[in-house]
């Protein structure tokens, strides 16, 4: 034995680290990815799983807020905005091997912000060249954007190897993208994993990226284990059954009404993730129904009631079983930054609600539709539930039934009263949320119709402050005007309900939504 | 040579058949609230994202225009490509197909292997305790939702007993034996207990007949009865079911492959519907009409072997 490999040996024999290592985990998902790439990644099976593939310059530390460095060992950003300077560690490689430049860096940022490749380039709409020297990378920037760190930590800058690209199958970008994942062999990516396995709808396969940067608590490179294998399985019941037969490791979107269960089961460790997930219902807030009736939620008052005579901690029994909390900010989850509010909004105040709609004057009787999600219990258990907390109002709710695709057909021509809704955050910055739900321009205040001066150019000037106070003050009037406005109706924040066999450590889902397998291990 | 004219004049007059199909189905789809454009980018792209994107799958072109497109590139054996899973839609439905069809054919097998032998049994039993359970226990069979059946399978057979695996398909021809039979089962009890009730009408009926009383009378074995006249005269009726049972059975993976996480085409189909995937619908409609077709022809045929005095014309 050599002295090194004696070393090896002692160092993986001692109890002290003790870091189990190899093993293939098995997780079960409930749809599987179409492309994983870090620019074409929409859906987000697709999304969560880019961080596992492709590591970004900067990442989001552990409490899914504070920026720490990524393959960019070090950052700096102009006080006025006007760029950012990263500087590369040495000696990254890509999975397959070769060296990660500064050029495979500036091919994937440029490839990011091309708008006619990436649907997500708006997110990097302010950057107005990527230049590089040595090890140093300079974004210089068309205008300040306050939030241009936390996009560096985004799934759609991770870095791609250009050599790769290259040499991929195809005349266009997207063909080589396809073929590179179609291949399911090289790698392409810096992360932690590299595809090496799939097969449409049934599987698909991870394996460790021995030239990973990052060291585990054993000095050694992580990932800790040898690969994750995913199946796809869309039924929440047998995604469930197959974890307690032991045919995988893990299973996600675990259906709340089973987490008791689960949680009662000793081989069994039920995990709820604090995510940046809330659920809510848009409400048409235009002066006219589409077809063109008079609106009675129009009246803020009647939308503020509906909050009011809506028992949010009765709904987060029914339909969480407890797993969830009401929304305290009406633009965002709790864990996302800036979010201001910490009591619940609207707590239940049925004689508040009342006094409201007779101000209002709604009519006795008042008929309103909600539309929700054929096949969805949830949904169903809502609609049930605010039919009767509803009705000392003197509404009558009736329910319509669609499908996703309607339900967004709809959202987009306004042809609802109020409908259920829900929203992850991509970015860890609210900007993104809040231009979607409250921002005029951008999706018409979530198909509600609202709109509001004051508001609109808060979020305007938001998008360039980079005094972090002033921001900050930006938003929390954001968050008040929007409360008062209602042009939802306030439900919960649900957390991501992911069971893993008591075998499986380390893993986590980011309140981003984004799984994360590096530091995961499975001891067999 | 007869038979031969038959089948190419059965096979001339698919043509109007899908032809029907493809404008039906290409109408209901459009007639579909909901946009594929927002099934790719998500109801959070924006307006301008939305364009880009009909315009690259041609979405923004007149019905017509993509209606003739759909039709001159089926005739050339290019279905078009799947929006939802980025790739050529013939080669997406031929990756699935072949677990839809074992699954089917599977199913098939397992509806006569249970209706045929508890048939005869409730028939040569008629009104006496097993005839009364075996309907019972068929009838049953009958009014429950596959998918139920299904859960129930998995909950016992395969999670708590751990007889049979919870979900996947197998490599192997004896694994997919294995990894399928608890949904082929699923998928067979409703057929069974159709195939079941009209089989065993089918055998009273040919029990009482004349002739059969004649054979009795003469004297022949009852095996020999049965096998010759009883089954070959009660199974024409039956092949028939059988035939457009397929249908019935196709549908049915719908349901199980979801539950039992097997990738057919089923499943896909779902997954297409969800997504307005119109390529993707389009095509495995086709492919639907296509396999029923198919069927309806063989049992047809068959259905003239048995019985010679049906003609085929």
């Amino acid at each position: 034995m050599t002295f090194a490999a004696a070393l090896l040996a002692t160092a993986t024999a001692l109890p002290a680290i003790g870091q189990e290592r190899g093993g293939i985990l098995n997780f079960a998902r409930y749809d599987g990815s179409n492309l994983i790439d870090p620019i074409y990644a929409e859906r987000n099976p697709d999304i969560w799983m880019v961080s596992s593939l492709f590591d970004t310059l900067l990442r989001i530390d552990a409490d899914g807020r504070t920026i720490v460095p990524g393959l960019a060992e070090s950052f700096e950003a102009a006080e006025d905005g006007s760029a950012v300077t990263l500087t590369l560690r040495e000696g990254l490689t890509f999975s397959d091997g070769t060296a990660l430049t500064p050029e495979d860096v500036a091919f994937s940022l440029d490839r990011a912000r091309n708008p006619d490749l990436s649907p997500w380039a708006g997110l990097l709409g302010n950057i107005d060249s990527v230049t590089h020297d040595g090890n140093r990378i300079t974004l210089a920037m068309k205008a300040p954007d306050p939030t241009i760190l936390s996009m560096l930590a985004t799934f759609t800058t991770g870095i791609v190897s250009k050599a790769a690209f290259d040499a991929a199958a195809g005349d266009s970008d997207q063909e080589k993208s396809a073929a590179i994942f179609a291949q399911a062999s090289a790698g392409v990516g810096s992360g932690p994993f590299y595809l090496c396995g799939f097969e449409q709808g049934t599987s698909m396969d991870f394996c460790a990226n021995t030239h990973y940067w990052r060291d585990g608590a054993d000095g050694a490179p992580l990932p800790y284990l040898e690969g994750v294998h995913f199946e796809i399985i869309p039924d929440d019941a047998t995604r469930v059954l197959k974890l307690q037969a032991g045919e995988v490791d893990a299973a996600e979107f675990i259906p709340f009404s089973r987490v008791a269960e689960l949680e009662a089961d000793p081989t069994i460790n039920m995990n709820l993730f604090p995510s940046t997930r809330i659920i809510y219902a848009p409400i048409n807030s235009r002066a006219t129904r589409a077809d063109g009736s008079p609106n009675p939620l129009t009246d803020p008052k009647v939308r503020q009631a509906l909050n009011y005579a809506t028992n949010k901690e009765a709904l987060i029994g029914l339909v969480l079983q407890g797993a969830g909390k009401p929304m305290t900010s009406p633009l965002m989850a709790a864990a996302t930054q800036l979010s201001t509010q910490t009591d619940p909004l609207y707590g239940y105040d049925i004689e508040k609600a009342k006094a409201l709609v007779e101000e209002a004057g709604l009519a006795p009787g008042t008929e309103i539709t909600f539309t929700t999600l054929a096949g969805s219990a949830d949904d169903g258990t809502i609609f049930a539930a605010l039919q009767q907390m509803w009705a000392p109002l003197g509404i009558k709710l009736s329910v319509e039934q669609v499908d996703n695709a309607t339900r967004g057909a709809k959202n987009r021509s306004g042809e609802f009263d109020i409908h259920t809704y829900g929203w992850v955050n991509d970015v860890n910055d609210p900007s993104q949320v809040v231009g979607w739900l409250g921002y005029t321009p951008t999706a018409n205040a979530v198909g509600t119709g609202w709109e509001d001066a004051t508001f609109n150019s808060l979020f305007e000037a938001s998008a360039s402050e980079m005094n972090p106070e002033t921001r900050a003050d930006q938003y929390a009037q954001m968050q008040q005007i929007y409360a008062e406005a209602a042009p939802l109706l306030f439900l919960y924040e649900t957390p991501f309900a992911v069971a893993v066999s008591d075998a499986v450590e380390g893993y986590v889902q980011t309140p981003l939504g984004n799984n994360q397998f590096d530091e995961a291990t499975v001891s067999r | 040579m007869a038979t031969l004219q038959y089948i190419l004049k059965r096979l001339l007059l698919m043509i109007p058949t899908f032809l029907l199909v493809m404008i039906i189905i290409f109408m209901l789809v459009r007639l579909l609230p909901g946009d594929p454009a927002i099934a790719i980018a998500g109801d959070r792209a924006s307006d301008a994202d939305l364009a880009a994107i009909r315009e690259r799958l041609g979405l923004n072109q007149s019905l017509w225009v993509q209606f003739w497109q759909f039709v001159s590139n089926t005739l050339q054996g290019d279905l078009g490509r799947s929006i939802l899973m980025r790739a050529p839609v013939i080669e997406v439905i031929s990756n699935r197909l072949p677990t839809t069809l074992f699954l089917t054919i599977y199913a098939v097998l397992l509806s006569l292997l249970i209706a045929g032998p508890l048939a005869f049994v409730a028939a040569l039993n008629r009104g006496r305790w097993p005839d009364a359970l075996i309907r019972t226990v068929f009838q049953i069979g009958l009014s429950m939702p596959v998918f139920y059946i299904g859960l129930i399978l998995l909950t016992f057979l395969a999670a708590q007993l751990r007889w049979f695996p919870v979900g996947g398909y197998g490599e192997t021809f004896g694994e997919r034996l294995y990894h399928l039979f608890l949904p082929a089962v699923a998928v067979a009890l409703y057929t069974s207990a159709i195939i079941m009730r009209n089989l065993r009408s089918a055998i009273i009926e040919v029990v009482d007949a004349e002739y059969v009383q004649f054979a009795r009378a003469k004297g022949l074995p009852t095996r020999q009865i049965l096998g010759r006249h009883v089954l070959r005269n009660a199974l024409i009726s039956t092949v028939t079911l059988l035939g457009l049972s397929i249908g019935n059975l196709m549908s049915g993976t719908l349901v199980t492959e979801t539950v039992f996480a097997v990738p057919g085409v089923g499943r896909l189909m779902l997954e297409a519907i969800f997504a307005r995937d119109y390529p993707l619908i389009q095509g495995l409609t086709l492919t639907f009409a296509l396999l029923v077709s198919v069927v309806f022809l063989l049992t047809d045929l068959v259905q003239s072997m048995l019985d010679p005095r049906m003609r085929l014309t």
